[in-house]
C-alpha cells in the first residue's frame, strides 16, 4: 500500500519539553487508522502536526513520499489533510451549505445554485442533512457530518478525527460509523483518537498507541485485544524515583464519613454519580477526558451549580447541603483548588503574602475590618516554609515566580483556610520534579493530620503514588471504587477506559 | 515583557507626574499671575470636584468596572435634596432622602452589573439616562435648583475657609484619606482589588463577589453625592444641565491618567491624586491662556486618548492575550 504521510523521528518540543519524542508513524492510503493513549500521552500534539497547527521541533514528515513544512492548517487543507476538532469549527448563524461553500463566495452569490450544488454534493456522500438548515440547529451527528463534508469538499485525502464520538448518541454514533467505512471505501485515509477502545478494535484496520510522548505500538487492529491495549497504554517505560511503586507505604485507616453524594447530576456532564469521602485519608480520583471530574467536584465546592430538579443530595456530616457559590463551602469547611491556576487561581497583582493572606480574608464575615499586615507577613512565613515557596521573599509578586511555586502558593490560600475536605484538581500540573515532591508531601501531611483530602488527576502514578482509596470516573459517574492494596494500574484503567 | 511592563507601569504614574510638574514650572515662568497662591489655591480648588469623582471613579474601576452614570446621580439626588426642601422639608431629613437615593440607584446598578451579568459600561449609561430621566420627569421640574433657604451651615461647605483654606479642598484630602484607608487597610478594599484582579479567583477563594460589587457601586455613588454637596455649595446651586456636559470624561481622564487600569486590580488613591494634579494644571494654565472651551476639549479629549492607548498596551484587557504574556505553564 502506497503511505499517504508519514512521520520520521518527530519530535515536538515545548519550552524544551516533550510532548512528543522520536515518533515513525504512516498512514496509508485508504486505511482507517486509530491513536489511544493517556490523557497526556501525547495523541493532540501528533494530530495537530499531522494537520498543521503546530510545527515539527525535529524530524521529518513527507506528504506521498516527499518532505514537507506545514506551516498552517490551510496549508495542510491545501495538501489534502484536514482535522476535525472536538469543538467543530462551524459558523453557528450560517446555513449547512453556507458552511460547507465558507470562503469561496463570489461577489455575487447566488444562494439558490448555492444550495442545489451542495444538495447534490451532500446526497453524493449519502449525508442526509438540509442545506438550508441552520447548523445552530443540528445536533453533534449532523454538524460533525458537514465538518466531513467540508474536508471532502476541499478534496481532503486525510481526515483526522479528535474523539469524535464523544458528544455523540449510539444512534448517531452508528451512522458516524457507516459513513466512516464509507470514506475509506471511496479511497480517504483516516486517523481517530478516541478512549473508547471498543470502538477503535470495531472500526479501525490498525492501531496505535502512545504512552508518555512515545509510540509503544503499531499494529494490525487483528492482532489486537482489550487486555493488550490496556496494558500497553499503562506499561511504564520511565521509572520515576517519584512514582516508585515499590516503596513500601500503608493505606491510611478509613476515618469519619465526612461527606456523601448520591445520584448527583449536573447536564450531560456530572450523570447521577454517588460516592463517599472519609476523612484521614487521601481519597484519589481517577478519569479520562470527559469523565466529569473536575465538575462533579466543582459541585461538591459550591463552584457549579447541580441540576435544579434531580440533581440528587449532598450531606456534610449528617447535614443536607446544597451550594450556590463557593463561599458558604469554604465556610463549611469544604475548599476546592483550581487545576488551571492562572485562570482562576492567583491574583496577578499581588505578592506572594497578600495571596495567601485573601485566603484567610475570605472567611471573615465584617468586610469594615482591618486588614493587618502583621497577619499577612505571619502567615507568608509560616506557609512559605511549610511548602517550600522559593522566592525573594514574600512581597515579591507572584506572576514573577514559576509554576512550581505558584502552585505551592494557590494552595497555600486554600490550606489557610482551615478546611474539613480539601479537594485537589490536577496539583501538579505544569510543575517541576522538586516541587511534585514538596506537595505530594504536603498532600500527605494534611491527610495524616486528619483532613479528608480528594486529589483528581489524570496520571495514573500520580494517583497510585498518593491515594489510599481510588475513585474511577467514566462519562460523569463514578464506576469504581478500590483500596489502594487491590489498585494496579491496569485495573484502574480498565474500569475508565469504555 | 511582564517584568518590563512592571517597571513602565511604575514610571506611567511617575511621568505624569513629571508632566504636571513640567507644565506647571512651564506656566509659572511664562504666565504672569500664575505663581500666586490665589491662583494655586484656586486651582486645587477648581479640581478638588473632580479630584472627588475621580476617587469614587478610581474604586469601582479598581474592581473592573466603570460607572458612567455618577453624574446623574449626583445632580439628580442632590437637586431633589434641595427642591424638597424648598418645599418645606427639613434641610438635614431631604438630604438623607437623596442619600437614599443615591443607595438604591446604586444597588440597582450593582444588582444589574453583578446578578444579571450586564457589562457594567452599558448599565450604568442607560443607569444615567434611567436617573436623569426620572428626576426631570418625577421629582422636580426646573433645570436649577438654588440652595434653599434653610440649609443653615451647609454653604460652608464651599465658601467657608478653615486657616485660610478653603472647604472643598479639605473634603477632598479627607475624602482621599477615607478612600485610602478603605482601599489599602480594610478586607473590602483587598476584596476590590482581588475581584479587579481575578473574578474567578476571588469566587473560588470565597469572596462574595457579587455583593461586594453592588456595594461597590452603592460606595461609589456616595461619593459622587457628597462632590456634588459641596459643589452645589461652592455656587449656592446645582444645574442639572451638568449631565450633559464633558464632565464625566473629565472624570475618566483623572482616572485613567494616574494609571487605574481599565483592566482592573491595578492602581490606587496616589494614581487619582496624580491624574488630579496634571489635569488641574493644564485647566488652569489654558484658562489663563484664554483658550477656548472647545479647544480645552480637543486638548482634553487627545490627552484622554494617549492614556487610555497607554493603558491598553501596558495592561491588555484582554484575557487571552494577557495570560499569553505570563509566561510559563
Amino acid at each position: 500500500m502506497t503511505k499517504v504521510l508519514e512521520l520520521r523521528r518527530a519530535t515536538k518540543e515545548f519550552r524544551g519539553v516533550p510532548a512528543i519524542r522520536n515518533i515513525d508513524f504512516n498512514v496509508e492510503a485508504g486505511e482507517i487508522h486509530a491513536i489511544v493513549g493517556e490523557n497526556g500521552a501525547g495523541k493532540s500534539t501528533l494530530t495537530k502536526i499531522l494537520a498543521g497547527v503546530y510545527q515539527l521541533s525535529s524530524g521529518e514528515m513527507l506528504i506521498d513520499g516527499a518532505a514537507v513544512t506545514l506551516a498552517s492548517p490551510s496549508e495542510a487543507k491545501q495538501r489534502g489533510v484536514a482535522m476535525v476538532f472536538q469543538e467543530t469549527n462551524l459558523v453557528p448563524s450560517m446555513t449547512v451549505a453556507q458552511n460547507i461553500y465558507l470562503g469561496e463566495e463570489k461577489i455575487f452569490n447566488r444562494l439558490r445554485g448555492l444550495y442545489i450544488q451542495a444538495q447534490r454534493f451532500l446526497l453524493s456522500l449519502n449525508f442526509y442533512v438540509d442545506p438550508m438548515a441552520l447548523v445552530s440547529s443540528l445536533g453533534a451527528a449532523k454538524k460533525q457530518m458537514v465538518e466531513i463534508a467540508r474536508a471532502v469538499h476541499h478534496e481532503a485525502r486525510l481526515i483526522i478525527f479528535d474523539e469524535p464520538t464523544a458528544s455523540l448518541t449510539p444512534e448517531e454514533k452508528f451512522h458516524f460509523f457507516n459513513l466512516v467505512r464509507r470514506l475509506k471505501d471511496s479511497g480517504t485515509s483516516i486517523i481517530f483518537i478516541s478512549h473508547a477502545l471498543e470502538e477503535a478494535l470495531l472500526l479501525s484496520d490498525r492501531i496505535t498507541i502512545l504512552r508518555d510522548g512515545e509510540l509503544v505500538v503499531t499494529d494490525a487492529t487483528a492482532n489486537f485485544d482489550r487486555e493488550r491495549i490496556v496494558h500497553g497504554m499503562v506499561g511504564r517505560t520511565l521509572s520515576h524515583e517519584l512514582y516508585d511503586q515499590d516503596k513500601p507505604r500503608r493505606a491510611r485507616a478509613y476515618g469519619e464519613r465526612v461527606l456523601s453524594v448520591q445520584n448527583l447530576s449536573m447536564g450531560s456532564i456530572v450523570r447521577n454519580t454517588s460516592f463517599s469521602i472519609y476523612a484521614g485519608q487521601i481519597t484519589g480520583f481517577f478519569g479520562l477526558v470527559g469523565a466529569g471530574r473536575t465538575e462533579t467536584m466543582k459541585i461538591v465546592s459550591g463552584v457549579l451549580k447541580r441540576d435544579f430538579f434531580h440533581g440528587g443530595s449532598i450531606e456534610l456530616g449528617n447535614r443536607l447541603v446544597r451550594y450556590r457559590t463557593p463561599r458558604p463551602a469554604i465556610l463549611d469547611g469544604i475548599v476546592y483548588v483550581t487545576e488551571d491556576r492562572k485562570v482562576e487561581g492567583f491574583f496577578e497583582t499581588m505578592s506572594i503574602a497578600e495571596n495567601i493572606q485573601i485566603g484567610n480574608l475570605a472567611r471573615g464575615l465584617n468586610p469594615l475590618a482591618v486588614v493587618s499586615m502583621t497577619e499577612a507577613r505571619t502567615l507568608a512565613r509560616q506557609w512559605t516554609e511549610r511548602l517550600g515557596v522559593r522566592a525573594i521573599d514574600a512581597s515579591a509578586k507572584i506572576i514573577e515566580l514559576s509554576g512550581g511555586n505558584q502552585q505551592k502558593v494557590v494552595i497555600a490560600k486554600a490550606a489557610v483556610q482551615e478546611p474539613k475536605v480539601i479537594i485537589f484538581d490536577e496539583p501538579t500540573r505544569g510543575v517541576d520534579v522538586g516541587a511534585i515532591a514538596e506537595i505530594h508531601r504536603f498532600i500527605n501531611s494534611l491527610a495524616d493530620r486528619g483532613i479528608a483530602v480528594v486529589v483528581i488527576s489524570s496520571y495514573l502514578p500520580e494517583i497510585m503514588a498518593l491515594s489510599d482509596r481510588v475513585l474511577v470516573a467514566r462519562q460523569g459517574r463514578v464506576v469504581e471504587e478500590l483500596d489502594i492494596a487491590q489498585a494496579t494500574e491496569e485495573r484502574i484503567m480498565f474500569a475508565a477506559v469504555h | 515583557m511582564r517584568a518590563l511592563a512592571g517597571r513602565f507601569k511604575v514610571t506611567q504614574e511617575g511621568i505624569v507626574f513629571a508632566l504636571a510638574c513640567v507644565l506647571f514650572l512651564g506656566f509659572a515662568a511664562s504666565l504672569h499671575g500664575f505663581l500666586t497662591s490665589g491662583n494655586i489655591i484656586a486651582l486645587v480648588r477648581s479640581v478638588s470636584i473632580l479630584g472627588m469623582l475621580g476617587l469614587g471613579m478610581g474604586l469601582v474601576v479598581i474592581g473592573r468596572g466603570i460607572d458612567l452614570a455618577m453624574i446623574a446621580t449626583m445632580v439628580v439626588a442632590v437637586s431633589w435634596a434641595f427642591s424638597l426642601a424648598q418645599t418645606g422639608m427639613n434641610f438635614d431629613l431631604a438630604l438623607l432622602v437623596g442619600a437614599g437615593f443615591v443607595i438604591v440607584v446604586g444597588c440597582i446598578t450593582g444588582i444589574l452589573v453583578a446578578y444579571a451579568d450586564v457589562p457594567a459600561i452599558f448599565t450604568t449609561l442607560a443607569m444615567g439616562l434611567a436617573v436623569y430621566g426620572v428626576g426631570r420627569a418625577y421629582f422636580f421640574k426646573i433645570d436649577v435648583q438654588n440652595v434653599p433657604d434653610n440649609a443653615g451651615w451647609f454653604s460652608f461647605l464651599g465658601v467657608g475657609r478653615v486657616l485660610g483654606v478653603p472647604v472643598p479642598i479639605i473634603a477632598f484630602a479627607i475624602l482621599a484619606a477615607m478612600v485610602y484607608l478603605l482601599l489599602r487597610w480594610t478586607r473590602f478594599g483587598r476584596f476590590v482589588y482581588a475581584i479587579g484582579d481575578n473574578l474567578l479567583a476571588a469566587r473560588i477563594a470565597g469572596i462574595p463577589v457579587r455583593n461586594l460589587i453592588v456595594a461597590q457601586y452603592v460606595v461609589t455613588g456616595l461619593i459622587a453625592y457628597a462632590a456634588g454637596l459641596v459643589m452645589a455649595a461652592s455656587v449656592a446651586s446645582m444645574s442639572t444641565r451638568i449631565y450633559n456636559s464633558t464632565m464625566i470624561y473629565d472624570v475618566l481622564l483623572v482616572v485613567v491618567l494616574g494609571g487605574v487600569s481599565l483592566s482592573g486590580g491595578r492602581g490606587n488613591v496616589r494614581s487619582v491624586l496624580v491624574g488630579t494634579l496634571l489635569v488641574g494644571v493644564l485647566l488652569d494654565g489654558m484658562t489663563i491662556l484664554n483658550v477656548s472651551y472647545t479647544e480645552q476639549n480637543l486638548v482634553k479629549s487627545i490627552i484622554l486618548l494617549l492614556a487610555l492607548i497607554a493603558d491598553s498596551v501596558i495592561n491588555p484587557r484582554d484575557e487571552q492575550t494577557a495570560q499569553q504574556q505570563q509566561g510559563d505553564i
